[in-house]
């Protein structure tokens, strides 16, 4: 039996590398504001079951981040990719 | 009943056609096709978001009224645009009725994006027609839609379109023409759309997709490899900085023959007008007052149009994201996001356009912050009185190579844009919020930009500047006239005639106020219209000191006036002042209109009216200690 790799934020994936998102979820103990950033992170397609793939992070501080889901491109900020979960390819 | 009467009369019955779909997806290019110069431009009732309406008729002749409705990736609303475009679809503005159609415009490379939100729309039940624009990329990257079974599939009727190409719209116009007559229907509640979950909408785009589509993966490799270099670490901001450098340089130097023809121009009706019309206070008001003010003015249209036809390109071929992306960082230190880069590229020209391009600002108090550090940015408009200053106080030789009046207005320039950050900071802490700012923004694909869009675009953008000169900025020049004219000098005068009128005893006792930081009686009357309009202030002062020339040949002639009337210090201090002149009254009405609160207009004068005082008194009194 093969151990799959296990799930990380999307704010964590490197450049170059591709994922499946399983979850995304406010975080935990934030407001509203949380609850309605994750919606919006599904209506711009991610969504659990959709392929992304990182294709660059800004420098310095590895912010903000240039991600594709689908066929379109969005640029977020860490805190926001961070309530996606992916697993990683 | 003339032809124009029954024009009019058609339009007024004709079905109203709501155009909609995500940012980026062809939509205005599509809305421009079928409309051409048939379009207005105006404000929804109680906000600045742009509401552009058009009309056109089939090839059957059947006439159409079309809005072109501002971009939206859901009916969820998250932006104020997006209020709007689900309030019209939805019905619930009562000034614009239901529409009768809507066309859902589709970018036919990214349906698993687009999809989503005629899905959504489609719960309202309104009758409905699913442009699948761009086909021609997607056929270019192997793309295969079979567009019948869409339609089956979505039970609405698909056509292709290509709305960049001429006849691209043709398809759409055909279908229009199968549905006449339009049958009004009154839309479902809004509560219909949020019946189902994103996840099982994107559920049902996914089978779609995996039905009608053949090699629906292929992605755009072409973008991938530009945005390789352009959003390089090291490449992207050199290449941004070398861009914008270039923009500026095109700006002042193409614009130089514009604007002297402008000016010759201007002063030739003047001088006409002189020669031939009785000395008299008529003549008076026409030359000096219409002719001479608002010729001032009109002679940055090429300035601001030259900005524009850059930010348009950018805009159009896909970078401006891109370059939001790359100083995202950098204004992130100060507590805005780089979509604030938009708005305040957009104040260099003018920064009313800059306060209303802030919409597409998410989060409110960002939002609120970028509308007001926009004025900091240094304006056309203030390129008049510092090149005035300039030119009679600032010595002609090079320091380091390059030229020392240069150097003063970068200078200039970059206290406007370090002040602005300065305040960004400061109004970031002093509002407490520790909340984190989202940028979730789209890069598009790039391509390359439409000449028709883009004249369209800047034709706009004349339009209303000229609606400013024409209304404002007339106004003020007319009644600066009457002010400086009215009453006239009393016998045995020794002062300049307009020492007696009323703008000089406005500006006398302003002086009282203005004397610690340098300014006379003299400077003070030009500062009032100053602050409506600030290019207005070089005429004033041509008024103010008697020259009643215009365009250039007054700012060379003020220029030794100046040199031989002011101190350095007071030059200097002069200087300081416009970096942070308080704002021009059309500016703080569009502050008020785009925030909702006059609270925020009167909040934005006086933080930069003091700041203008601060910097302007730290300046004369250092200057003066240094023996100027």
């Amino acid at each position: 039996m093969t151990l799959a790799p296990s799930l990380i934020n999307l704010d964590a994936l490197a450049a170059g590398k591709s994922g499946t998102v399983v979850h995304v979820a406010p975080a935990s103990g934030e407001g509203a504001d949380s609850a309605d950033l994750a919606r919006r992170l599904m209506e711009l397609g991610f969504v659990p079951g959709e392929k992304i793939r990182m294709l660059k992070r800004g420098m310095p501080g590895g912010e903000p981040l240039a991600i594709k889901v689908g066929n379109a491109t969005f640029a977020l900020r860490r805190y926001e990719a961070a309530l996606v979960s992916v697993q990683p390819e | 009943m003339g032809v124009t009467e029954q024009v009019a009369q058609a339009v007024a019955h004709a079905p109203m056609i709501a155009l909609l779909g995500n940012p980026n997806c062809g939509k205005t290019a599509l809305f421009n096709r079928l409309t051409g110069s048939r379009q207005k431009v105006a404000n929804y009732a109680g906000v600045t978001i742009e509401r552009k309406e058009g009309h056109f008729a089939s090839p059957q002749g059947h006439p159409y009224r079309v809005l072109d409705l501002p971009g939206a990736y859901s009916l969820s609303a998250h932006t104020p645009d997006e209020a709007i475009t689900r309030d019209v679809v939805g019905g619930l503005r009562a000034n614009d009725g239901s529409p009768d159609v809507i066309v859902c415009v589709v970018d036919a490379t990214n349906l698993r994006l687009n999809l989503r939100l005629v899905l959504e729309i489609q719960r309202l039940g309104l009758p409905m027609i699913l442009c699948l624009n761009m086909v021609d990329v997607a056929k270019k990257r192997g793309i295969e839609i079979d567009t019948a079974k869409l339609a089956r599939e979505l039970h609405m009727t698909v056509v292709e379109t290509v709305a960049v190409q001429s006849g691209g719209e043709k398809g759409l116009l055909r279908a229009l023409d199968e549905m006449w007559p339009v049958v009004p229907v009154k839309p479902q509640p809004l509560a219909a759309i949020d019946a189902v979950s994103v996840e099982d909408t994107q559920r049902e785009v996914r089978r779609i997709l995996a039905a009608v589509t053949k090699n629906y993966h292929n992605t755009d490799e072409l973008s991938e490899k530009i945005d390789n270099v352009v959003l390089h670490p090291v490449a992207g901001p050199v290449i941004l900085a070398v861009l914008m450098f270039l923009i500026f340089q095109a700006v002042f130097t193409w614009a130089a023959v514009p604007m002297d023809m402008i000016s010759a121009g201007v002063e030739g009706i003047g001088q006409l007008l002189s020669t031939h019309m009785a000395e008299g206070v008529l003549r008076s008001l026409l030359v000096e007052g219409i002719i001479g003010g608002v010729g001032s003015v009109l002679v940055f249209l090429p300035q601001i149009l030259i900005l524009f036809f850059f930010i348009l390109i950018l805009e159009d071929c896909g970078y401006l994201p891109r370059a939001a992306f790359l100083l995202d960082r950098l204004m992130g230190g100060v507590g805005l996001s780089g979509r604030a880069f938009i708005p305040l590229l957009s104040s260099f020209a003018c920064a009313i356009p800059g306060v209303m391009a802030a919409r597409t600002i998410q989060n409110p108090r960002d939002r609120l912050v970028t509308i007001m550090i926009a004025p900091l940015m240094t304006c056309s408009a203030r390129l008049p009185v510092y090149a005035l200053v300039i030119a009679a106080f600032i010595p002609e030789r090079e320091v380091w190579g390059v030229s020392l009046q240069g150097l003063i207005l970068f200078a200039l320039y970059f206290a406007g844009i370090f002040s602005a950050m300065g305040v960004a900071w400061f109004m970031k802490r002093s509002t407490g919020s520790k909340a984190k700012q989202a940028l979730m923004m789209e890069l598009p694909s790039y391509h390359w930009p439409n000449l028709r869009n883009l004249a369209i675009g800047l034709w706009e953008r004349a339009k209303i500047f000229l609606m400013r000169v024409g209304t404002v900025i007339l106004t003020l020049m007319v009644l600066l006239w009457a002010l400086s004219s009215f009453p006239g000098a009393p016998a045995g005068a020794t002062h300049p005639p307009i020492y007696y009128s009323i703008a000089g005893m406005l500006g006398r006792a302003l002086e009282v106020v203005f004397a610690p930081i340098g300014f006379g009686w003299e400077i003070c009357i030009a500062l009032v219209p100053g602050m409506a309009a600030r290019e207005v202030a070089v005429g004033a002062l041509g008024t103010v000191y008697a020259l009643s020339q215009t365009g250039d040949e007054l700012a060379t002639s003020l220029t030794p006036v100046l040199a031989s009337s002011w101190s350095l210090a007071t030059a200097l201090s002069l200087l300081a002042w416009y970096v942070f002149a308080p704002q021009c009254l059309s500016t703080l009405s569009v502050v008020r209109r785009e925030t909702g609160d006059v609270k925020y207009a009167f909040m934005m004068a006086g933080y930069m009216f003091a700041l203008a005082y601060a910097a302007s008194f730290i300046t004369y009194h250092v200057a003066r200690t240094l023996g100027a």
